[in-house]
């Protein structure tokens, strides 16, 4: 009876794992990437590379805007910090509607200069990030529920593998590479999953979270008649209130650097002012809005709900109106999303998330490949013919296999190379730049069938690796901000992309070469290794 | 704070994989006795518990306890991998890592 | 292709287009089945907890389909672990008495002035 319902359980695993299993590699390895989204822009615009703050940013940066949109209704000033170079400028202009986003006009801003800078078009960081959630290319409520529905397959997913894998302590460290191809696959498999456990949990169920009222709309359209507004009014989801009309009286700015200055004496420990919010810039009822660049909570939103409000005519400070205290529920729930997005996060944490979503991703690549390894020397034990014709949906897995594991890297390293390669003027360039992702990864689906396994995946793999492991290189011949440049400066916003991709290359070539030697060959899978009762027991 | 926490870790985990016949075997070519496996279990998890307080004290509940949890995988997933390849290493590391702990602690 | 465990089997020996069936209930039961499960029970605790614990409404509904998700996730699970008789009754069952104490519940708040 126990093992009839553990034997059920690592079924629903195999399966739930499976079938959505490629959709959430892709998910799990661009939203891994997706935690370095800014650093990862700024790497993809090196118009901005020789952009370096000093202690006259910010306010050069508000002179600027007096200067640009002297009559908007708003300016909202980003500084630079340890993930972006420049200063990121939005404005909104007086005849726009509040809380119309598309109104808002945007710049950048050299931080050493206060110039307007000219970056070129890129899809950035953000294409990674949005299609880790989105997709491409479809209607975005039809893309969000397939990751949704993805997300949940991934929870049964990670609550039958609990079932099924009950010795998640005695199994801690064991990883066997020496071993057979099925063997040191279930341990990489087992490893990376259980290592990061509390990690693919939340992920996971926060990622429903983040969906919640589209995915499971019923109990707020029931207690609140549909009225969605009203509710999330009452869940302190409330959008800030608009802005007060500019006064018809002019008055010039009052002087930002003293505001600054106190600013930073009180967020010494915070990274000083983050953002500068200037509301109704030139009337008599102007207003200076800092808050922090480190955040103080880890709830949604990011930069915390701390901040300093001044008079803008005449400097004095005004009190911040008070935010409402969340409830519980709420709070718990926001502390899992806020943990999903990891936008409170200082650049140790942000490592720490990476390295966790490395596991995830290899937790369900290996999970797939551990299919095809199981199916191939369950068909070489059972009936001797490992030579035989190899069933139509075992190749397909393979297939896929190799054109979404190997083939997906390669297409995100693609995706850098399109960067750099494209001319900076190209008409509609970010979109060339996911174009070129697109493509990439549409050849490596193309080439997978067309060759022997093992070639395809040593082949994908060898690509990937050269791929990353140049775009150092690449970087150097395209533009300043190089290793040999960004290292002696200190500069670890470029010099961590270059680094990472080039272990990222190492890893993939690490990989190649072991294809290439025996991991997937039959003749290594044939080889006895467990009794064939222990392989049923254990990996069904 | 963080690296001392990670250092900790390390030795807790070494310290359990220490208490399991397999790799007890892997690293030292010999099976435990009951008692010393008993003993090295309990120390690994105690030890273990001490690696959190570093990490709350350097970031507080709600955000020291997250981090924790993503420093005990990377200090399980060096010595996982350190385990096959290199398990002497793996074991000096162990000390290395017992009297780094408290120097990163102060120096932080 | 797959092994299917053996409680999965039972009464239908060697007939693999019956136990193709039996999977395809299942998953129609704990996908289908068990979101209306969760769905139904979110609705039941976004109404029941503020009377039994004087919840503000808004607070409610968060918990209700904060839950609603391990709700479906359990009920995905528990419809591959028991026989197949049980699966269907097991879920629909507990789905139509939160309905029903649902319906009542709404019934009791339409009622009452507000």
């Amino acid at each position: 009876m126990k093992d009839g319902f553990r034997q059920s359980m690592a079924w629903l695993h195999t399966w739930s794992g499976l079938l959505l299993g490629w959709l959430l590699f892709a998910v799990f390895l661009t939203g891994t990437v997706a935690y370095f989204r800014q650093e990862v822009t700024a790497w993809m615009q090196p118009e901005l590379h020789g952009s370096v703050a000093d202690a006259g940013t910010a306010e050069r940066a508000v002179e600027r805007m007096g200067r640009i949109a002297p009559d908007a209704a708003q300016w909202t000033i980003a500084l630079p910090g340890e993930r972006t170079p420049a200063v990121s400028v939005s404005w909104r202009p007086a005849d726009a509607k509040p809380n119309d986003r598309a109104a808002l006009k945007r710049a950048t801003l050299d931080a050493g200069t206060g110039e307007v800078l000219e970056p070129r078009e890129t899809a950035g960081g953000n294409f990674l990030y949005r299609f880790h959630f989105e997709l491409y290319g479809m209607p975005r409520e039809t893309a969000r529920w397939i990751i949704g529905i993805a997300t949940m397959a991934m929870l049964v997913a990670i609550v039958s593998g609990i079932i099924t894998h009950r010795r998640i302590f005695k199994d801690f460290f064991t990883f066997r590479p020496e071993k057979s191809p099925l063997r040191s696959w279930m341990d990489g498999h087992v490893a990376a999953a259980v290592l990061a456990l509390p990690f693919h949990l939340m992920i996971t169920y926060s990622g429903l979270l983040l969906f919640m009222t589209m995915l499971m709309p019923w109990a707020v359209d029931l207690a609140y008649d549909g009225n969605r507004q009203t509710y999330f009014a009452e869940s302190g989801f409330r959008r800030a209130a608009p802005a007060p009309r500019p006064a018809p009286q002019a008055a010039p700015l009052t002087p930002v650097a003293p505001l600054l200055a106190e600013a930073e004496r009180q967020w010494a420990d915070r990274g000083g002012v983050g953002t500068i919010t200037v509301t109704n810039p030139g009337r008599a009822n102007a207003t200076i809005e800092l808050r922090p660049a480190a955040a103080d909570s880890i709830g949604r939103g990011g930069g915390g709900t701390e901040r300093l409000l001044f008079d803008g005519v005449t400097g004095r400070t005004l009190e911040v109106p008070p935010t409402d205290p969340q409830p519980g529920a709420m709070a718990t729930g926001n502390y899992l999303m806020g943990l999903h997005l990891a936008r409170f996060a200082g650049p140790g944490m942000r490592w720490l998330f990476f390295v966790s979503g490395v596991a995830g991703t290899v937790m369900v690549g290996s999970g797939l490949i551990l299919w095809v390894v199981k199916r191939r020397s369950q068909r070489s034990r059972a009936d001797n013919r490992a030579d035989g014709p190899e069933p139509f949906g075992h190749r397909l897995a393979d297939r896929l296999n190799i054109g979404v594991v190997a083939g997906l890297p390669l297409a995100v390293a693609a995706f850098f190379w399109a960067n750099r390669l494209l001319p900076a003027g190209l008409e509609e360039r970010a979109g060339w730049e996911i174009g070129v992702f697109f493509l990439a990864w549409a050849a490596a689906l193309l080439h997978a069938p067309l060759r022997p396994s093992r070639r395809g995946w040593a082949e994908q793999l060898w690509a990937g690796a050269a791929l990353f492991a140049l775009l150092p290189v690449l970087n150097a011949a395209t533009a300043a901000g190089h290793l040999g440049n960004s290292l002696p400066a200190g500069n670890w916003l470029l010099a961590g992309f270059d680094l990472t991709a080039l272990a990222a290359g190492l890893l993939l070539g690490f990989a190649a070469r072991k294809v290439g030697r025996n991991a997937f060959s039959r003749k290594a899978a044939s080889a006895p290794v467990l009794p064939a009762g222990a392989v049923a027991e254990e990996l069904t | 704070m963080i690296l001392s926490s990670l250092c900790i870790a390390y030795a807790g985990f070494l310290a359990l994989a220490l208490a399991m016949d397999r790799h007890h075997e892997q690293i030292l070519a010999r099976r435990p006795s009951a008692r010393a496996s008993r003993l090295l279990g309990w120390v690994g998890w105690a030890v273990l518990a001490l690696s959190l307080p570093p990490a709350i004290v350097a970031w507080g509940w709600a955000i020291g306890l997250p981090a924790w949890l993503g420093l005990l995988t990377v200090a399980a997933a060096a010595l996982a991998l350190l385990l096959p390849y290199a398990p002497r290493a793996a074991l000096r590391l162990g000390p290395a890592a017992v009297v780094c702990a408290p120097l990163l602690a102060f120096l932080a | 292709m797959t092994t299917l465990p053996s409680r999965m089997k039972a009464g239908l020996a060697g007939a693999d287009g019956r136990r193709r069936l039996d999977v395809a209930s299942r998953c129609l039961a704990g996908i289908g089945g068990g979101y209306a499960l969760a769905a139904v029970a979110a609705m039941f605790l976004a109404l029941a907890l503020p009377l039994a614990l004087a919840m503000p409404r808004a607070e409610a509904v968060y918990t209700a389909t904060m839950l609603s998700f391990a709700i479906h996730a359990g009920a995905i699970v528990w419809a591959f672990s028991v026989r197949a008789r049980r699966v269907w009754p097991g879920l629909l069952v507990p789905a139509l008495l939160l309905g029903g104490g649902t319906w009542l519940l709404h019934g009791l708040q339409q009622g009452a002035p507000s």
